[in-house]
C-alpha cells in the first residue's frame, strides 16, 4: 500500500521523499487500514458465528437461529450487543492485571496476521517479503494470551485448558510451518502476493496439484491449522465435558467475546492462508499477473473485483469446510492428538519438504514431467470430488429423503 | 515387505499398522463428511413452534389433554360441585340468592378460575352434572401480568348469570365447541393488567356476601317456609314442595339422591333426617331445613322475631335489635330428648375430648341433662358452636371472650 500512498502524494504535486508530511500521511493511513482490517475481522467473525450455527443446525436436522432479521442473519449483532452489555467480571482470586490483559494479546496476535493476508490483486495492507514467516511468528502470540488467561484466572479448568492449548499449538506449529514451506520452495519467495503470482488461474496451476507431496502438504497444513485454531476435532483446550470452557471459563462479557472473536476470525485466517498458499489465491483464468498489472480504467476495476470474489469464494468454501468438519468429527484424546502430530504429520511434512526439493530438480531437467503430474493430480482430484458427490447423494437417498436445500429456513 | 513377513490382517507389522491408520483416517473422513453433508441438503425435521406448524399446536395434541379449564355458563347449574372438588381453591363462585319469585332463586355473580394456580388435576370436571366445566386443549398462557390468567366466566358482577335448569332425566346437555369460550377469555401476552377497581367497585366487593337487595334473609325465609310447612304438615307431596324450596334447586345430586326432589321427598317421608346434605345450598339451606324440621316437631315456628326484620340499611342499634331473638330459647320449648339432638348437632362432632368430656355425646348430655353451664368448651366448633349453644340454651348472644 506504500506505493499507492506515494502515488497519491505525487498526484498532489509533491515528492514523497522530500515532502514534510509524508510520514504523517503514512501514519494516518496505517490507522485507517488497521481500523478497516480489525473491523473486517470482527464482522466476519460475527457472521461466521451465525453461519456456523445455521450449518450446524442443518447438519443436525434442526433449523437454527432464524428469527432476527432475514434467515436470522442479524443474530450475531444481537449476540454481540448482549456480550458488550454484560458485566465484565474479574474473579476475586484472579491476577487481575494479567486477567485483563490476556484478551488483548489474543486480539493483537490475531489482528496482526491480517497485515500480510491478501484480499485481491491489489488489496493487501502490506506485501512484506517475509510475509509467511511473519504470519507464523505473530500467530504464536496467541499462545501467550491463552497461557496468560489460563494462569491468571486462578482456576484449575482454565489452567488445564491453557496448558493443553499451549502444548497443542506449539506442537502443530512444526508440521504446519513445514507444510507451508513447500509452496514457499515452489514459489521461491516468502511474500504472500509473490506466492499467489507464482500460481495461476486454473486448478492445474495451483500448488496443491504440483506434486503428490504438495497435495499431502495441503492436508497437513489444514489439519495443523485446525489444531492451532482450537477447532474440532482439536478443541481439547475448551473441552466442555472436561474443562467447562477451558482457558476462557472465568471470562464474561466483552473480554469473553474477544476469545470467541479470535476463534471464529481464525477460520478466515486459516482458510485465506490455505487459499493463498495452495489454491491460487485471487488468480483469474485467462489473465496472467503481468497482464493484470497492465490493466487500466474500468477493466482494471472489474478484474480487481473479480479477483476479490474469487479469493473470497475459495476462502469462504474452506470456512464452510471447517464448520463441516466440526459437526462431523468427535473430539480426539490428548494422546491421539500428540500421536497424530509427532508420529504422522511431522515426519510426513519433513519428507514432503525433501521430496519437493528433489522434485523441483527433476522438473527443471524434464519440464513435461511436471505438467504431466499436474494434470494427473487435477484429474484424480476431479474424480475424487465427483465420487464424493455421488456418495453424498447415495447417503441422502438411502434413507428415503429428497434433496431439499430451500425449505424450512 | 512388512506384510510379507507377518501374516496379513491378523498382526500387521509396524509399517502396516502405520499405513492402515492413515488409510482409516482418510476413509473415515470420506464417509463421515459425506454423511453430514447429505444432511445439510435435507429438509430439517424440526418444525418451529409456534408459527411454522401446519395447524395450531393445540389441535395436534390428544383430545383428553388437560389444558386450561372452560365453563360453559349456558349449561352451568350453579351447583358449585367443581368449587368443592378443587383441592387448591382455584375456582371461585359467588352465588346471589333470590326468593325464586320476583328474582331467580340462584344467580352467579362470579365464576373465576385462576389458571395460573390450577394444577390440572381434573377433579373439578368429574362431579359436574352437565359437563359444563371441561379441560380444553389450550395451553399457551404466557403473560406479562399474572392477573390476566384469571378467567372470568361471569364477566360482569352487575349482570349475574342465571343457572341452567337441566330437563328432568336428561342424559346429554348442549355445549358449544370446546375451547371457544376460554380462547376468547385468554388475553394477549402483553395485555395490560386488569384495571384497579374504582372506589365504587371496591365498595361493591366489600358488600359482597351481606344481604343484598333482592336477596332474602335466610332466617326470615326459613321461618316463612316453616310456617308454610306447618300448614301442610300432613300433605306429604305439598310438604315435599316446601322442603325443596329450602334447597338450592340445582339437582346436583351431591346429597346422594338423584335430584332435589329425591332428597326433599325423603325428608318429607321421614326417611332422612339429615339437614346438611344440600351442598350448593350450604349453611343457608341447612338452617332453613332445620327450622322447618324443628317447627314440624314442635308445632310452632321457633325464634319468631317480635318485629319484622329491619332493612339492611337501618342503624346498627336497630340491626342488633332485629338480630336479638324473641321468645323463649329452645331449651325451654323442646323436650329433653329433642334438645339433646339439637345440641349435639350444634357441636363440631369430632369427639376430640377438648371439653373434658369423653366425646361430643358426653358434653351434650352434660349440658342437657346434668346442668353443665359452661357452653364455651367446644374447641373445634369455635365461635359458630358457641353462638348456637348460647342461642339454644339461653336465647342470648354469647358474651365476648
Amino acid at each position: 500500500m506504500q506505493e499507492w500512498i506515494d502515488s497519491l502524494i505525487r498526484g498532489w504535486g509533491h515528492d514523497p521523499a522530500t515532502w514534510p508530511w509524508t510520514q504523517f500521511l503514512y501514519l494516518a493511513f496505517m490507522g485507517l487500514f488497521a481500523f478497516i482490517v480489525i473491523n473486517f475481522a470482527a464482522i466476519s467473525a460475527g457472521i461466521f458465528s451465525w453461519a456456523e450455527r445455521r450449518v450446524a443446525a442443518r447438519m443436525q436436522s434442526r433449523v437454527g437461529p432464524n428469527r432476527v432479521g432475514p434467515f436470522g442473519f442479524l443474530q450475531w449483532v444481537a449476540d454481540a450487543v448482549k456480550l458488550l452489555l454484560k458485566e465484565d467480571l474479574v474473579p476475586a482470586e484472579a491476577d487481575s492485571v494479567l486477567f485483563r490483559a490476556a484478551p488483548y494479546f489474543m486480539m493483537v496476535g490475531f489482528a496482526c496476521v491480517f497485515v500480510c493476508l491478501p484480499f485481491s490483486h491489489r488489496l493487501i495492507v502490506a506485501d512484506m517479503n517475509i510475509g509467511i514467516f511473519y504470519i507464523i511468528a505473530v500467530t504464536a502470540l496467541i499462545v501467550v494470551g491463552i497461557i496468560m488467561s489460563g494462569w491468571s484466572s486462578n482456576s484449575k479448568w482454565s489452567l488445564f485448558g491453557a496448558i493443553r492449548s499451549a502444548a497443542q499449538i506449539i506442537s502443530y506449529e512444526i508440521p504446519g510451518g513445514m507444510a507451508l514451506m513447500i509452496p514457499v520452495l515452489l514459489a521461491g519467495t516468502l511474500s504472500t502476493q509473490g506466492i499467489i503470482r507464482a500460481q495461476g488461474g486454473w486448478p492445474w496451476q495451483w500448488f496443491i496439484f504440483d506434486n503428490p507431496f504438495s497435495f499431502a502438504a495441503f492436508f497437513i497444513y489444514f489439519i495443523s491449522a485446525l489444531a492451532e485454531g482450537n477447532r474440532t476435532p482439536f478443541d481439547l483446550p475448551e473441552a466442555e465435558s472436561e474443562l467447562v470452557s477451558g482457558y476462557n471459563t472465568e471470562y464474561s462479557g466483552m473480554r469473553f467475546s474477544y476469545f470467541f472473536l479470535v476463534e471464529w476470525g481464525n477460520m478466515w485466517v486459516m482458510s485465506a492462508l490455505a487459499t493463498t498458499m495452495f489454491l491460487g489465491g485471487w488468480q483469474l483464468p485467462f489473465l496472467s499477473p503481468a497482464q493484470f498489472d497492465a490493466l487500466t480504467g474500468f477493466p482494471a476495476v472489474a478484474a480487481e473485483l473479480a479477483s476479490l470474489a474469487v479469493f473470497a469464494g475459495k476462502t469462504l468454501f474452506f470456512v464452510f469446510v471447517v464448520m463441516w468438519l466440526r459437526w462431523t468429527l468427535p473430539r480426539i484424546r490428548v494422546d491421539q492428538m500428540m500421536n497424530m502430530c509427532w508420529k504422522y504429520l511431522v515426519p510426513a511434512s519433513f519428507a514432503g519438504v525433501i521430496f519437493v526439493a528433489g522434485w523441483m530438480l527433476v522438473v527443471h531437467a524434464v519440464p513435461w514431467l511436471g505438467w504431466a503430474m499436474r494434470f494427473v493430480l487435477t484429474g484424480v482430484a476431479t474424480v475424487g470430488v465427483a465420487m464424493f458427490a455421488l456418495r453424498t447423494m447415495k447417503n441422502l437417498r438411502d434413507t428415503g429423503d429428497k434433496f431439499d436445500f430451500s425449505s424450512n429456513w | 515387505m512388512a506384510e510379507q513377513l507377518a501374516p496379513p490382517r491378523q498382526a500387521p507389522g509396524a509399517v502396516g499398522a502405520y499405513v492402515k491408520n492413515v488409510r482409516d483416517t482418510a476413509k473415515s473422513f470420506w464417509e463421515g463428511m459425506s454423511v453430514t453433508l447429505s444432511y445439510m441438503f435435507r429438509k430439517p425435521i424440526t418444525i418451529q413452534y409456534p408459527d411454522r406448524t401446519d395447524v395450531p399446536v393445540r389441535d395436534t395434541i390428544p383430545a383428553r389433554y388437560r389444558g386450561f379449564l372452560e365453563v360453559d355458563m349456558d349449561t352451568c347449574t350453579a351447583c358449585q360441585a367443581c368449587e368443592r372438588a378443587c383441592p387448591i381453591a382455584v375456582i371461585n363462585i359467588d352465588i346471589l340468592k333470590g326468593d325464586g319469585k320476583t328474582t331467580p332463586k340462584l344467580r352467579m355473580e362470579r365464576f373465576d378460575i385462576d389458571i395460573g394456580k390450577c394444577m390440572y388435576c381434573g377433579l373439578c370436571v368429574e362431579p359436574c352434572p352437565t359437563g359444563s366445566i371441561q379441560h380444553t386443549r389450550e395451553f399457551e398462557g404466557a403473560v406479562e401480568n399474572f392477573d390476566n390468567l384469571t378467567l372470568r366466566f361471569v364477566p360482569d358482577v352487575l349482570h349475574p348469570v342465571v343457572p341452567y335448569k337441566p330437563p328432568k332425566g336428561a342424559e346429554a346437555f348442549p355445549r358449544i365447541p370446546l375451547g371457544e369460550i376460554t380462547r376468547a377469555l385468554l388475553k394477549a401476552w402483553d395485555a395490560p393488567r386488569p384495571a384497579f377497581p374504582s372506589l365504587e367497585e371496591t365498595a361493591k366487593a366489600a358488600a359482597h356476601g351481606k344481604p343484598k337487595e333482592g336477596a332474602l334473609d335466610p332466617a326470615a325465609l326459613g321461618r316463612q317456609l316453616a310456617a308454610k310447612a306447618l300448614s301442610v304438615k300432613d300433605d306429604k307431596p305439598k310438604l315435599q314442595k316446601v322442603l325443596e324450596e329450602a334447597m338450592a334447586g340445582t339437582d346436583c345430586g351431591d346429597c346422594g339422591y338423584p335430584d332435589c326432589f329425591g332428597y326433599s321427598d325423603a325428608i318429607a317421608q321421614g326417611k332422612d333426617t339429615a339437614t346438611d346434605k344440600c351442598a350448593p345450598g350450604g349453611a343457608d339451606s341447612k338452617s332453613m331445613l332445620e327450622t322447618i324440621l324443628v317447627s314440624l316437631k314442635t308445632g310452632a315456628v321457633p325464634g319468631e322475631p317480635a318485629k319484622p326484620a329491619a332493612s339492611a340499611a337501618s342503624a346498627p342499634a336497630a340491626e342488633a335489635k332485629a338480630e336479638a331473638p324473641a321468645g323463649p330459647p329452645l331449651s325451654q320449648t323442646l323436650p329433653k330428648d329433642e334438645l339433646y339432638k339439637v345440641v349435639l348437632d350444634a357441636m363440631a362432632g369430632t369427639d376430640c375430648g377438648d371439653c373434658e368430656y369423653d366425646d361430643c355425646d358426653g358434653y351434650t348430655k352434660g349440658i342437657v341433662y346434668e346442668g353443665q353451664t359452661d357452653l364455651n368448651r367446644c374447641a373445634p366448633g369455635g365461635e359458630d358452636t358457641r353462638v348456637k349453644l348460647f342461642q339454644i340454651m339461653l336465647g342470648t348472644k354469647p358474651p365476648p371472650k
